[in-house]
């Protein structure tokens, strides 16, 4: 309802100033759109693979599963819970994350082999995850309140007419410079470019495979990365996506990590 | 008593899995586990007491899960075993989970074998007492027994709760005549000696309050019942060492603060064994530089101080300064080298341990643990000649 009301305050505002808007309001408000359009899902569970591929064409896989609860704090990022399930040498691990916007997440792995539950530093959201392509970071790519917008004109892209957006990294240790992306009309990110810290093209994120959740979330169930300086590249896909499915909210705290690890 | 309470505990498990597949029939269950081969090298030829200069054995581990009762239950069996070619001791099977838990709100009851860590420092595990060490499998004592046990949790808004309640003690399994590194005398396991009359049967209790305040995980905990650690008595009709497991009180806290790439560490404890007070401390910090040199290689610095007000204690002056590199590669490349360093300078160790992936399911780990400089009044000087080289290739399944 708050949110509703927040949308609703938005748009007014909006429509009064629309006409004078600059290429910054514009790509903020265009990345607002796409976020909101994601919002709502409650909660989520899936099971993800990753195919890591190598410049020879070698590949290995990378199965986990994962459980996501929506934070209403318009301050504040969402929970999430992964159990690792392959590679087998990291089976029965299991991290828990409390993200922030623009701080360091809190996160905890829990080790079966030591029956230990570990407090770690997520000062490396831009690092590998799992070797693969694909950083932590890269997976709240569509929260606006983690960038600042520049709205760069139209571009056609796979035949739509798309937004392309640039956007800059305001946590301190992103990974990134500056991104370069394409929106699409239902506002759904459909591919974006990432800059290293050099200011160098890293890597590009196509976003495919795109389903309608609630009948009204667009997911992409199919990231495909390739880095562009190693030119390895990543497939990630969400298999058994649901959303608002009544998990358990205290599910997502540092003592559920031993009752919930299997 | 350790054998009814086990047929109880099984017999409680079957009768679980029995009623809840009522709804389904085919139980659905998790199960993994690995097979290591391991070949153990010592530098510096036979050993004192003329063991073998290599060691091979094969180390297996194998877990199964599953939940019962529409999932408000669940029952965890872990067990490890090893056969060991040289030390029978070091050949043994042992349950470190076998346990069923049922799930309430804000509660969990958990009755079996179980392995509970509590703690945070890398190197020096002042507070964690839970479960007996094995230290055939290593003289460090980080390998450990299941504790049979009864256990309640509680999640508070103020915090959490848990309580333990440990009806059957385990003694600690030492090195055999022939295992490598050993103490140089020889320990009689079947001498044993408790101060308390109901002695392995002695009804051990602990508890333990821990909270997360921001970027600090917090935890209290208390203890009561037989020492994990037995002091090492000679016996002069066998001139073999009796084990003594004396009653032990203790409270401690345990603190990490998680300030971006730094850990801040600190364990503590005030303990007391037969009238006598000990404190004994452990702290440090570790500090991660990540994504070196523009690549996805992280590299961590951890150093930890240990102290004991026991003069009687070997280890009450002690440093750990290591460095951890993580390539983040496809393989998991890792490599962690240090030193243990008694600050008196009585003795020093070093160590290298080096993992990586070799195939979807089978890891390479190798490990090397050098003596420095050990005088003949240290306690580590026993193992003195036990420089050795390691590998182990485990496959996962």
């Amino acid at each position: 309802m708050k949110k509703r009301i927040y949308i609703f305050i938005f748009l007014i505002l909006n429509t009064t100033s629309i006409l004078a808007e600059t290429t910054e309001e514009k790509g903020l408000r265009i990345a607002m759109q796409s976020y909101e359009n994601s919002r709502g899902y409650v909660d989520s569970q899936s099971d993800q693979l990753m195919i890591l591929i190598d410049p020879k064409g070698n590949e290995v896989i990378r199965e986990i599963s994962g459980k996501t609860l929506e934070n209403d704090d318009p301050n504040d990022g969402d929970k999430s819970i992964i159990f690792f399930n392959k590679p087998k040498d990291v089976e029965g691990t299991v991290m828990l994350s409390h993200t922030h916007v623009n701080d360091d997440d809190d996160q905890w792995l829990y080790l079966p082999a030591l029956g230990r539950v570990k407090r770690i530093s997520s000062s490396n959201k831009s690092g590998a995850f799992m070797g693969s392509e694909i950083s932590f970071e890269d997976f709240s790519g569509l929260d606006y309140r983690k960038y600042d917008w520049k709205y760069l004109g139209e571009e056609e892209y796979e035949g739509e007419i798309c937004f392309k957006l640039e956007s800059y990294p305001k946590y301190k240790n992103s990974g990134y410079t500056k991104r370069v992306g394409l929106t699409d009309s239902h506002f759904r990110a459909r591919k974006i470019d990432y800059y290293d810290r050099k200011g160098e093209l890293l890597k590009t994120i196509h976003f495919e495979d795109y389903h309608l959740y609630l009948d009204r979330i667009w997911n992409a169930d199919t990231f495909k990365v390739v880095n562009h300086q190693n030119n390895n590249s990543t497939i990630y896909k969400w298999i058994n996506r649901e959303l608002n499915v009544g998990l358990n909210k205290k599910d997502f705290e540092k003592s559920s990590l031993l009752k919930l690890s299997d | 008593m350790h054998k009814s309470y086990t047929t109880l505990l099984y017999i409680l498990i079957s009768l679980s899995v029995l009623t809840s597949s009522n709804h389904s029939f085919a139980l659905e269950y998790k199960s993994y586990g690995y097979i290591q081969p391991e070949l153990s090298y010592f530098l510096d030829g036979k050993g004192r007491h003329n063991q073998s200069k290599d060691k091979p054995s094969i180390f297996g581990q194998g877990t199964f899960i599953t939940y019962v009762q529409d999932d408000a239950a669940k029952i965890t069996v872990n067990v490890i075993g090893r056969y060991d070619d040289k030390d029978n001791n070091r050949t043994y099977f042992d349950l470190q989970k076998f346990k069923y838990e049922y799930f309430l709100d804000d509660a969990t009851l958990s009755i079996g074998n179980d392995i509970i860590f509590w703690g945070v420092n890398e190197s020096f595990h002042v507070v964690d007492i839970i479960n007996q060490s094995n230290i055939a499998e290593n003289i460090a004592g980080t390998k450990k027994l299941g504790q049979p046990m009864l256990t309640l949790s509680l999640y508070k808004e103020i915090g959490d709760i848990n309580l333990y309640i440990m009806p059957y003690f385990r003694e600690r399994i030492f090195p055999g005549s022939e295992g490598r590194p050993r103490y140089t005398a020889e320990i009689n396991e079947d001498s044993v000696i408790y101060e308390s009359s109901n002695e392995e049967k002695r009804i051990d209790l602990a508890i333990r309050f821990s909270k997360v305040v921001d970027d600090f995980d917090i935890g209290i905990s208390h203890f009561r019942g037989n020492a994990r650690d037995p002091e090492l008595n000679v016996n002069q009709a066998t001139l073999k060492l009796d084990p003594y497991y004396p009653i032990l009180s203790q409270t401690g806290i345990d603190i990490q603060a998680t300030k971006e790439s730094w850990l801040y560490k600190l364990e503590a404890l005030a303990g007391k064994i037969e009238s006598e007070n000990h404190v004994r401390a452990a702290g440090g910090f570790e500090y991660t530089f990540y994504g070196i040199n523009d690549t996805s290689q992280d590299l961590g610095i951890v150093a930890e101080y240990l102290f004991d007000d026991r003069n009687s204690n070997p280890f009450n002056n002690e440093t750990a300064l290591a460095v951890r590199w993580t390539k983040n590669d496809i393989n998991s490349t890792a490599l962690l080298a240090g030193a243990y360093l008694d600050l008196r300078g009585d003795s020093n160790r070093f160590f290298c341990e080096y993992e990586k992936r070799l195939k979807d399911d089978v890891k390479l780990f190798m490990d090397a643990s050098i003596n420095g400089h050990i005088n003949s009044n240290d306690f580590t000087y026993a193992f003195k000649d036990d420089s050795s080289l390691t590998i182990k290739v485990a496959k996962y399944f």
